[in-house]
């Protein structure tokens, strides 16, 4: 047991590095992916067809492939098409684009779940469609896809596990290398894992705490 | 003043020059028809009640007249501003309309996630660009007025229904429009609520107001409009001063509504 102990404290500064650089790319990915999905679930619903198309196919695509296979396209992907990025440019652009795909589902729901009656409302007095977008059905709308989109966000830190493949140096990369050396697989994997639970069943009770926040004052 | 009697005398009215002029308006969903060729004209001041059975077009008439519910054929005149159907307006002349038109919904449709206050000043704000500080002290007058001052830091959805209602009045008048459109504006209230909405509405309408209102309340009608529109079917079967119409119609469609309406 003691053996165990002393293990994960001798490698504990290098998992830590490795966590902060999932954080860091998920917190990137997200700060990116939130705001666009707004803009695709905007753009999905707006009257210009052209403008429509371009998001069904960003969405479809960015729901469609798997993660691990965006991340591979944009870091062996594009460089055959000239384009040579390091490996957290490129997890952060694949994640962003299936953050965007996945959440701007969630804010569409969230749009629809505004009642028309809102829209009118502020139609009637006479604000453009942007104040009204900005100030009435938005607010609204959001407020009712925050707990999906922190729910989201959750598993998107669990996902960006997969940066492993592209050599980023993230906490499942670090616990690789560790055991690689160590060949103790084992007590560093499981390490890991209590890195993330750590942080993600606190975030998983904070989220349904708010939620039931939420509903309560719907 | 007499709250049996209309305040602004019938004759005075007609000969003032319209506010309002719809020309020929018409709706249709496919290949439904929900209005047909209606013509109207308000003049300042008036108060016009729109009765009629179900589906007979009377609130879509009021939608299209503020263009929430673009008309497919006819015209819209309200002061300088047409809007022409068959033509998407411009932003400047939807804006135009609008901010001389106040329109009140049966399902108040106050902003929920708003103070009543910030429900009362948002337009102030956005569309006539007063600061915050005048936007907020001009409703609290205008909220005042409707009887709910002490409701201004509070959510709609601690209010009454009534008051919900006498706040979605205060919203719209905060733009200051010259006409007033109300949409069954105490269908959605049980009887005791919606009297004390009916009674700001008469305030209203004794201080001036241009005023039609579609309502299934019959005494309003009769009391407090001057004029009276029967609706059936899309069309206007009937309409005059609200004492003759509503006592002694003379077609058949609106004698036989007044009927079913007054027998309950």
């Amino acid at each position: 047991m003691n053996d165990l102990v002393d293990f994960w404290l001798e490698h504990l500064p290098a998992m830590l590095d490795g966590l902060l650089v999932s954080v860091q790319v998920t917190g990137v990915s997200l700060a990116i992916g939130v705001p666009l999905g707004l803009m695709l679930a905007l753009a999905v619903q707006s009257r210009s067809k052209p403008m429509r198309g371009i998001a069904i196919v960003v969405v479809e695509v960015g729901r469609g492939a798997p993660a691990l296979i965006l991340l591979q396209f944009t870091y062996f992907g594009l460089p055959n098409a000239g384009l040579s990025l390091d490996s957290f440019a490129s997890a952060v652009i694949a994640l962003a684009w299936c953050t965007g795909a996945y959440t701007s589902e969630i804010i569409r729901a969230g749009l629809e779940a505004v009642p028309h009656g809102q829209k009118e409302a502020a139609e009637a007095i006479g604000l453009n469609h942007l104040d009204a977008l900005r100030y009435v059905i938005l607010p609204q709308a959001l407020r009712v896809s925050v707990p999906a989109l922190l729910g989201f966000s959750i598993l998107m830190l669990q996902a960006s596990s997969l940066c492993f493949a592209i050599a980023l140096p993230e906490l499942v990369s670090q616990a690789y290398l560790i055991g690689s050396t160590t060949f103790r697989y084992m007590p560093i994997l499981v390490l890991a894992g209590l890195l993330y639970a750590a942080i993600c069943i606190p975030a998983t009770i904070a989220v349904s705490a708010l939620e039931r926040k939420l509903g309560a004052h719907a | 003043m007499s709250l049996n009697s209309s305040s602004i005398p019938q004759a005075d009215v007609a000969s003032r020059p319209p506010l309002l002029r719809l020309d020929a308006i018409g709706k249709t969903f496919g290949t439904h028809v929900v209005l047909e060729d209606i013509d109207l004209s308000l003049a300042a001041g008036e108060v016009v009640a729109i009765i009629g059975p179900s589906g007979s077009g009377k609130s879509t008439l009021l939608r299209c007249i503020n263009q929430l519910e673009p008309p497919t054929t006819g015209r819209v005149t309200i002061g300088d501003t047409t809007i022409e159907a068959g033509h998407t307006p411009t932003r400047r002349e939807l804006m135009a309309l609008r901010r001389n038109i106040g329109m009140v919904f049966q399902s108040f449709n106050l902003f929920p996630h708003l103070t009543v206050l910030r429900n009362v000043s948002l337009a102030q704000e956005r569309v006539m660009g007063r600061t915050r500080e005048q936007a907020d002290a001009v409703s609290m007058q205008l909220l005042a007025r409707v009887g709910l001052a002490d409701k201004a830091q509070q959510f709609p959805s601690r209010c009454s229904g009534g008051q919900q209602q006498r706040i979605a009045i205060a919203r719209a008048l905060a733009l200051d429009p010259q006409i007033m459109l109300f949409d069954e504006p105490t269908s959605a209230l049980d009887p005791e609520l919606g009297l004390e909405v009916l009674a700001v509405m008469r305030e209203l309408a004794e201080g001036g107001m241009t005023m039609i209102v579609v309502t299934h309340e019959m005494r309003f009608a009769e009391n407090v409009s001057d004029r009276v529109i029967i609706m059936a079917d899309g069309r206007i079967v009937e309409q005059g001063p609200s004492g003759t119409v509503m006592r002694n119609p003379q077609t058949e469609r609106a004698q036989r509504f007044l009927h079913a309406v007054k027998d309950r």
